[in-house]
C-alpha cells in the first residue's frame, strides 16, 4: 500500500531517494544517530554482560569445581576409541588398526620413563595397591602437588614394547582408564557386590576391572582375557586428582585388556565394568562406571 | 438483454416464476453448520500442526525401525511423539475452545441480523469480510514481521464459502487475537453494540470522522415539547428522556387555559393497557406533534383521557394543509355553564390572523400592535432554535347565539372562528439524547470528528448539532459572520468559519473538489436536507481526504453508503434489513453513545492486540540467538528445539492471551486516531524495539544464565568458545573440562540439557518483566497497577508453576530435555528483567514528555 502513494518506482526509491538524500527511508545523519545509540546500548549491555560474568568467575574456585554432580560417578573410558562402539581390524592389513595403535602410544606417552624422572614432580606411590595419597587440601596453598609414578611396563604385553599392541598376532590390547574427578575417591567394592569369578580374588585398595560377554552364547569365543596392570585394577594411591592446575603431570592408573585368544571373523560384544562403592551405572549413559564394545578381528 | 430483462419492466413474471421455480426464492439460507468433529479436525490441521505431525511420525518411524532392529536404547523417540501430538493436541483443544466460543457470539448475534437479502448485496458483504480480513493478514505481512511470527499468525488459507463470519474468524489463528476478539465483541454487545464482523471493531478503533444521522441516533426519536410561550414569557419545558428535568411555573391561569387547548384539541390516544409504563415511553396512536402534546399534557395535567371525558366533544376539523389549523368545540366542565368552547391549534400566524384578544396572566387583552411584535419575536426565537412552533387559542362560543342542541357544521364552518383570544405558543423537537453531548465531547477529545447528515431543515439541523456540541459554542458559519459584519457573504474568508451547514440542494451544485474544500475548511460540518444518495458522496469525499468513515444509516437507501465507508452502522430499531445487512455493526439502542464506546473498544483491542503480538515478538529473539552463536562462536547448543516449542506452545501463550484483558489506559480516548496507514498492527518500531533492544537484553540473560551453568559446572567461558566439535562428538567419552575432568559423552548432553533449562528460565523470567512493561504502551505500569488484570497476574502465576513442573518433575530429562536445575539460576536472569522493566519505565516516562515521538512503539 505505501509503495502505491509513493508512485511508481517506490521500491527504488525506498532504497535510494535521491530528492531527500534518503537511504532505506533515512537520511546519513539519522542513520549515524542511530549507530550511534545502537553502538552504546550493545555496549553497555556487553559491558554489563562482561561485567556479570566477570563476578561470576570470581566466585569460583581455581582448584575446585563448584558443582560435580553431573560430572561424577566417572566414566570409564577406553583407548583406542570406538566407531559406534565397535573396534574391527583385519590382522593382514596393517592399514585397518594403524589409526587404533597410535592412538594408544599418544595416550602411553606421557607415560614413560623418562617423562617421569623429575622428582619434584614425581614420587613413587610402591608396586601395590594402597590407599589414598593424601597431598592435602584442594584450596590450601601448597601448591603444585607430586603425582605418583605409573610404569609403563606394568602393562605387559600392552605396554607399547610391541608397536603393534598385539592386533598383529590377533590379540588385541585395549587401555582402560577411569575418567578425572577433582577430589574423587573412588571407594574398593564389597566383596559381595563382585562377579562370582572375582570374588575374594580382588586385592585391597583396588578398584578391579572385569571385562566379560554382553551375549551368554558368545561366552566361550572371547577366550582368555588378560588384565596388565597394577594389580589388574585401578589402585587407590592414585587418588585424589587435585585438578589440572595443582596436578598437572598427573598419571591416572591405566589397566590393559588383552584379548589374548579371540575368536576371529565374529562379532563379539563385550562389556567391561568397573567396581566400587561409589561407582553407579546408567541406563542413559553406557560410559559410566562401564563400557560395551563390539570386536571385530578379521583373519 | 444478457439478463432477459429490461430496466423499465424488469424481468417477465411468468420468465420470473420460472426462475423462482428453478433456483428458490433469492435468499442466504441459514449456513449449514459444519459438524463439530470437523471444526475441531480443522484445529488440528493447521500448517505448523501440520508439522508437528509429521515429525511425530517420524518419531514413530525411528522407534519402530529401533524395535525390529531388536535393541531398544530408549524410549525418547517415543516420548518426543507423544509430546508433539499431546501439544497439537492440547493447542488444538483451546484452539477449538476459542472457535468454539467465537462461534456462539456471532450465532447470537444472527438472530439479530435478517437472513434475506439480495445477491447482491451478499456479494458486497462477502468482500467486505475478505477484506477486513486480509487487510489484517497485509498488516502482518507488511510489518516486516519475521516469518516464524506470521506463519502462526497466518496459517490456513481463505475459503470465500458461505460461513463468512467464522472463516474469517479461522483464517487467522492466533490465540491473544481470538481472545481480543470475542472479548471486545462480549463486551459491546452489553453495551448495545453488536459487531458482525469481529475484526470491524480493529478499524471502528481508527475512525477519524463520524458521519451521523440526527433522527434518532443523535436525538431521542420522538417530538418533545420543549418550549412554551405565554404570559409574554418563553418556559422551558422537560426533554429529558426520564423526565427528570426542571419544569416550568404552572401557576398562570393562562397556562390552564393553554393547557386545556392543548389537551382537548388532540385527536392522539395511548394505545390501552399501558398503565404501568412510563409515560415517555408509552405507545401513541397520533402524529408526531399530537404525541408530544400528549404526552407533555399528561405528564403536567395529569389523566387526559378522563379530562377530555369532562369536556364532551361535539365536533371538530381536523388538520388541513389549506387551512393550516385544527379545531374542536366542547362543552365545559361546569354542568351549569351552558356556553361551548371552541379550542384551536395550527400554524402560528394563522392562528394570530384569526384572535383579536391575547390571554395575558388570565386576563384577556386586545391583541394591538405591540403583543403582535412580542408574539413575532417568541416565534422567532422558537423557530430559530430549530423547533416547530404551534400557536393555540379558544373561545366560549356565545351562549345565545350557539345554544345547547345547536348543530354545528364542519364543512360549512357556521360557527365563529375569528375573533378568537390568543392562549400561547408551544414548540417542539425531537431533543437530543441526553449521552449525546457527552459523547460528542469524548469524539472531540478523541480527535474524531463528527459531522451531522441529516435529511432535516437546516435550522432544525443547526440547532441540534449547537445543542449535542457539533458545532461548539462560539463557532460561526459564513452566513453569521457576514451578518455579524454586515458584510455580503462572498467577502467573508472561509478559513474563518468554523462551522459550516451546507443542504441538500448546496451539496447538489459543488463539484468533488468543492466538497472537499468544504470539509477540509470547516472542522464543524452539518449536511441537512441530504438525500441518502448524497451521503455516500460525503462519504467518498471523506475518504479523499484520508480519513477512516464510520457512517450510520437506517433506510434501504442508506445500504450503498454503509458498505462505501469503512464501517457502516445500522440501527437495530429504526433500521431496515438491507441497513442492517450492508452494515459492519448494529447499534440495538440506536444510541450515538454506543458508537463511541465502540470506537472506545475499538482502540483497546488495536492497543491490547499489539501489545500481545508484542510480547509475542520479543522472544523470537532470545530464541534465535543461542542458535546464531552456536553456529558462529560454536559453543555447546545453549538451547534446544523442544525447549523453544515448550516456549512457543505453552509457557507464554498464556500470558500473551491474558493481555487480551488489560484495561485501557485512563487516556486512550484523548488520543488522536491512528493512522492507519502508518500507525499498523506491526510497525517498524514496535518490531525494532521488541527485537533489538528487548529481545537483545532478554539474550544478554540467557546467556548470563548460560555461562553461569556452565562455569559452575566446571565449563569456563573462554573453553566453551570453539567446544562445539568435541562437545558434539559422541566418541569422544573422556573430554576435559577446565578442571581437568573427564566427561562421557551422555555427561555432557545432560549438562546441555541444563544448559537448554537455564536458558528457558532465563526467557521466562525475562518474558514476565516482558509482560509487565506490555501492559501499558504509554503509562508507567504502577499508574496502571500491576495486579488490576486478575488473569494476567494468574497467567504469569501459571506460567511459573508450569515451568517449575518442567523443570522438576521426574523423567523430564529423558523426555522434554528439562534437567531439574539448582534454584540460583533462577536468579540469575532477575537483574536482566529489571533492567528491561526500568529500560522501558525511562523510555515511556519519554514517550508521556514527548507525545507522539519516536519512542512511541
Amino acid at each position: 500500500m505505501p509503495a502505491n502513494k509513493d508512485g511508481d518506482g517506490g521500491w527504488k526509491s525506498f532504497l535510494w531517494n535521491s530528492e531527500k538524500k534518503e537511504f532505506l527511508g533515512r537520511t546519513g545523519c539519522s542513520w549515524l544517530k542511530i549507530f550511534i545509540f545502537y553502538v552504546i546500548f550493545y555496549g553497555c549491555l556487553a559491558g554489563i554482560f562482561i561485567g556479570t560474568i566477570q563476578a561470576m568467575l570470581l566466585t569460583l574456585s581455581n582448584y575446585k569445581p563448584t558443582y560435580q554432580d553431573r560430572v561424577a560417578p566417572p566414566g570409564l573410558s577406553h583407548t583406542p576409541r570406538s566407531e559406534k562402539a565397535e573396534i574391527s581390524y583385519s590382522l593382514s592389513d596393517e592399514d585397518t588398526y594403524r589409526f587404533l595403535t597410535k592412538a594408544m602410544k599418544e595416550l602411553l606417552e606421557p607415560y614413560s620413563e623418562e617423562k617421569q624422572t623429575d622428582e619434584n614432580q614425581f614420587e613413587d606411590c610402591g608396586e601395590n595397591p594402597a590407599i589414598y595419597k593424601n597431598r592435602g587440601e584442594l584450596e590450601s596453598d601448597m601448591g603444585k602437588r607430586k603425582a605418583c609414578r605409573f610404569k609403563k611396563s606394568w602393562l605387559g604385553a600392552c605396554s607399547g614394547e610391541d608397536p603393534h599392541f598385539g592386533f598383529k598376532d590377533g590379540k588385541p590390547c585395549i587401555l582402560v582408564k577411569l575418567n578425572r574427578i577433582v577430589n574423587f575417591r573412588p571407594k574398593a567394592p564389597a566383596n559381595t557386590s563382585l562377579p562370582v569369578n572375582l570374588q575374594g580374588k580382588v586385592q585391597a585398595n583396588l578398584i578391579p576391572i572385569h571385562c566379560s560377554s554382553k551375549k551368554e552364547e558368545d561366552a566361550g569365543k572371547i577366550g582368555e582375557i588378560k588384565y596388565h596392570g597394577m594389580g589388574s585394577g585401578f589402585p587407590l594411591q592414585y587418588y585424589p586428582y587435585y585438578g589440572k592446575l595443582l596436578h598437572p603431570q598427573y598419571l591416572q592408573p591405566l589397566v590393559a585388556v588383552q584379548f589374548v585368544n579371540i575368536t576371529q571373523n565374529t562379532d563379539l560384544r563385550i562389556e567391561c565394568k568397573v567396581y566400587g562403592e561409589n561407582i553407579d551405572y546408567s541406563e542413559k549413559d553406557r560410559y559410566q562406571g562401564r563400557f560395551d564394545l563390539k570386536l571385530y578381528v578379521k583373519s | 438483454m444478457r439478463y432477459s430483462t429490461s430496466i423499465t419492466k424488469g424481468l417477465s413474471s411468468t420468465f420470473a416464476q420460472e426462475v423462482l421455480e428453478r433456483d428458490g426464492p433469492n435468499e442466504l439460507k441459514p449456513p449449514k453448520g459444519t459438524p463439530e468433529y470437523v471444526k475441531f479436525a480443522r484445529q488440528l490441521a493447521g500448517g505448523l500442526q501440520c508439522l508437528m505431525w509429521v515429525a511425530a511420525v517420524i518419531c514413530f518411524i525411528a522407534f519402530g525401525i529401533e524395535i525390529s532392529k531388536g535393541e531398544i536404547s530408549g524410549y525418547d523417540d517415543l516420548y518426543l511423539a507423544i509430546t508433539l501430538i499431546a501439544v497439537v493436541v492440547v493447542t488444538g483443544c483451546f484452539g477449538y475452545y476459542q472457535e468454539f466460543k467465537s462461534t456462539n457470539i456471532i450465532a447470537s448475534f444472527k438472530n439479530l441480523v435478517p437472513q434475506s437479502s439480495n445477491s447482491f448485496d451478499f456479494l458486497l458483504r462477502k468482500s467486505l469480510f475478505e477484506r477486513n480480513a486480509s487487510s489484517l493478514k497485509s498488516e502482518a505481512t507488511t510489518g516486516r514481521a519475521p516469518p516464524a511470527f506470521w506463519s502462526s499468525i497466518v496459517c490456513e488459507c481463505m475459503f470465500p464459502c458461505k460461513e463468512l463470519e467464522k472463516e474469517t474468524l479461522q483464517s487467522v489463528y492466533f490465540p491473544p487475537l481470538q481472545v481480543c476478539l470475542s472479548l471486545t465483541a462480549k463486551r459491546l454487545a452489553r453495551k448495545n453494540c453488536v459487531v458482525k464482523n469481529l475484526e470491524a471493531v480493529e478499524t471502528l478503533g481508527s475512525t477519524s470522522v463520524l458521519c451521523s444521522d440526527k433522527t434518532g441516533t443523535l436525538t431521542q426519536n420522538r417530538m418533545t415539547v420543549a418550549h412554551l410561550w405565554f404570559d409574554n414569557m418563553i418556559h422551558a419545558a422537560d426533554t429529558t428522556e426520564d423526565q427528570s428535568g426542571q419544569s416550568f411555573d404552572q401557576s398562570s391561569e393562562t397556562w390552564r387555559a393553554l393547557g386545556r387547548v392543548a389537551s382537548l384539541c388532540n385527536r392522539a390516544v395511548f394505545k390501552p393497557n399501558q398503565e404501568t409504563v412510563p409515560i415517555p415511553k408509552r405507545i401513541v396512536v397520533g402524529d408526531a406533534s399530537e404525541t408530544a402534546l400528549l404526552k407533555f399534557t399528561e405528564l403536567t395535567i395529569g389523566n387526559i383521557i378522563d379530562y377530555r371525558g369532562r369536556f364532551k366533544k361535539i365536533c371538530e376539523v381536523p388538520f388541513n394543509s389549506t387551512n393550516k389549523f385544527q379545531l374542536s368545540i366542547h362543552e365545559l366542565e361546569d354542568p351549569l355553564d351552558l356556553r361551548y368552547l371552541l379550542v384551536m391549534k395550527g400554524a402560528p400566524e394563522r392562528i394570530l390572523e384569526r384572535c383579536s384578544t391575547i390571554l395575558i396572566k388570565g386576563q384577556e387583552l386586545p391583541l394591538d400592535e405591540q403583543w403582535k411584535e412580542a408574539f413575532q419575536t417568541a416565534y422567532m426565537d422558537l423557530g430559530g432554535l430549530g423547533e416547530r412552533v404551534l400557536g393555540f387559542c379558544h373561545i366560549y362560543l356565545n351562549e345565545k347565539e350557539f345554544p345547547r342542541g345547536y348543530t354545528f357544521d364542519t364543512d360549512e364552518m357556521n360557527f365563529t372562528t375569528s375573533g378568537l383570544c390568543f392562549a400561547g405558543l408551544i414548540s417542539m423537537i425531537d431533543p437530543p439524547r441526553a449521552t449525546v453531548p457527552d459523547a460528542v465531547m469524548k469524539c472531540r477529545t478523541a480527535g474524531i470528528r463528527v459531522v451531522m447528515v441529516t435529511g432535516d431543515h437546516p435550522i432544525t439541523a443547526r440547532a441540534i448539532a449547537a445543542n449535542v456540541g457539533i458545532i461548539s459554542e462560539g463557532s460561526e458559519t459564513v452566513e453569521d459572520i457576514a451578518t455579524r459584519l454586515r458584510i455580503p457573504v462572498e467577502q467573508v474568508k472561509k478559513s474563518d468559519a468554523r462551522a459550516c451547514v451546507i443542504n441538500g440542494g448546496q451539496l447538489k451544485d459543488m463539484t468533488s473538489d468543492e466538497l472537499d474544500d468544504a470539509l477540509r475548511n470547516h472542522p464543524e460540518m452539518v449536511f441537512a436536507r441530504t438525500s441518502p444518495q448524497q451521503k455516500l458522496i460525503i462519504v467518498e469525499s471523506c475518504q479523499r481526504l484520508g480519513s477512516i468513515v464510520a457512517v450510520t444509516g437506517d433506510g434501504v437507501n442508506d445500504s450503498p453508503a454503509l458498505k462505501k465507508a469503512d464501517i457502516g452502522i445500522a440501527m437495530g430499531i429504526a433500521g431496515s434489513d438491507a441497513a442492517k445487512n450492508a452494515a459492519d455493526m448494529i447499534l440495538l439502542d440506536d444510541n450515538f453513545a454506543s458508537i463511541v464506546t465502540g470506537v472506545e473498544q475499538g482502540r483497546l483491542i488495536f492497543d491490547n492486540l499489539k501489545k500481545s503480538i508484542a510480547y509475542t515478538l520479543t522472544k523470537n529473539i532470545p530464541e534465535l540467538t543461542p542458535y546464531l552463536i552456536y553456529i558462529t562462536v560454536s559453543v555447546p547448543l545453549p538451547l534446544g528445539c523442544i525447549t523453544i516449542l515448550f516456549i512457543e506452545l505453552a509457557t507464554d501463550i498464556f500470558p500473551s492471551v491474558s493481555l487480551a484483558y488489560e484495561k485501557a489506559e485512563s487516556d486512550i480516548m484523548h488520543l488522536k486516531p491512528r493512522n492507519p496507514r502508518r500507525d499498523r498492527l506491526v510497525n517498524e518500531a514496535l518490531a525494532v524495539y521488541s527485537y533489538f533492544q528487548i529481545g537483545a537484553i532478554q539474550s544478554f540473560a540467557g546467556f548470563t544464565d548460560y555461562f553461569t551453568a556452565m562455569a559452575q559446572e566446571g565449563w569456563f567461558p573462554l573453553l566453551c568458545v570453539g567446544l562445539r566439535s568435541q562437545w558434539e562428538d559422541v566418541r569422544l567419552q573422556d573430554l576435559q573440562d577446565s578442571y581437568g575432568q573427564e566427561w562421557t559423552y551422555s555427561q555432557r548432553l545432560y549438562q546441555e540439557y541444563t544448559c537448554y533449562t537455564v536458558f528457558f528460565v532465563s526467557i521466562e523470567v525475562c518474558q514476565i518483566a516482558d509482560v509487565l512493561i506490555r501492559k501499558t504502551r504509554r503509562l508507567s505500569a504502577f499508574q496502571q497497577g500491576f495486579f488490576r488484570n486478575k488473569v494476567l497476574v494468574s497467567a504469569i502465576v501459571f506460567q511459573l508453576c508450569l515451568g517449575n513442573l518442567l523443570c522438576y518433575c521426574p523423567g523430564m530429562p529423558n523426555i522434554f530435555n528439562f534437567m531439574p536445575i539448582r534454584v540460583q539460576w533462577w536468579f540469575v536472569p532477575l537483574p536482566y528483567g529489571i533492567l528491561i522493566f526500568v529500560y522501558d519505565e525511562i523510555r515511556k516516562l519519554a514517550v508521556r514528555r514527548h507525545p507522539g515521538s519516536k519512542y512511541h512503539t
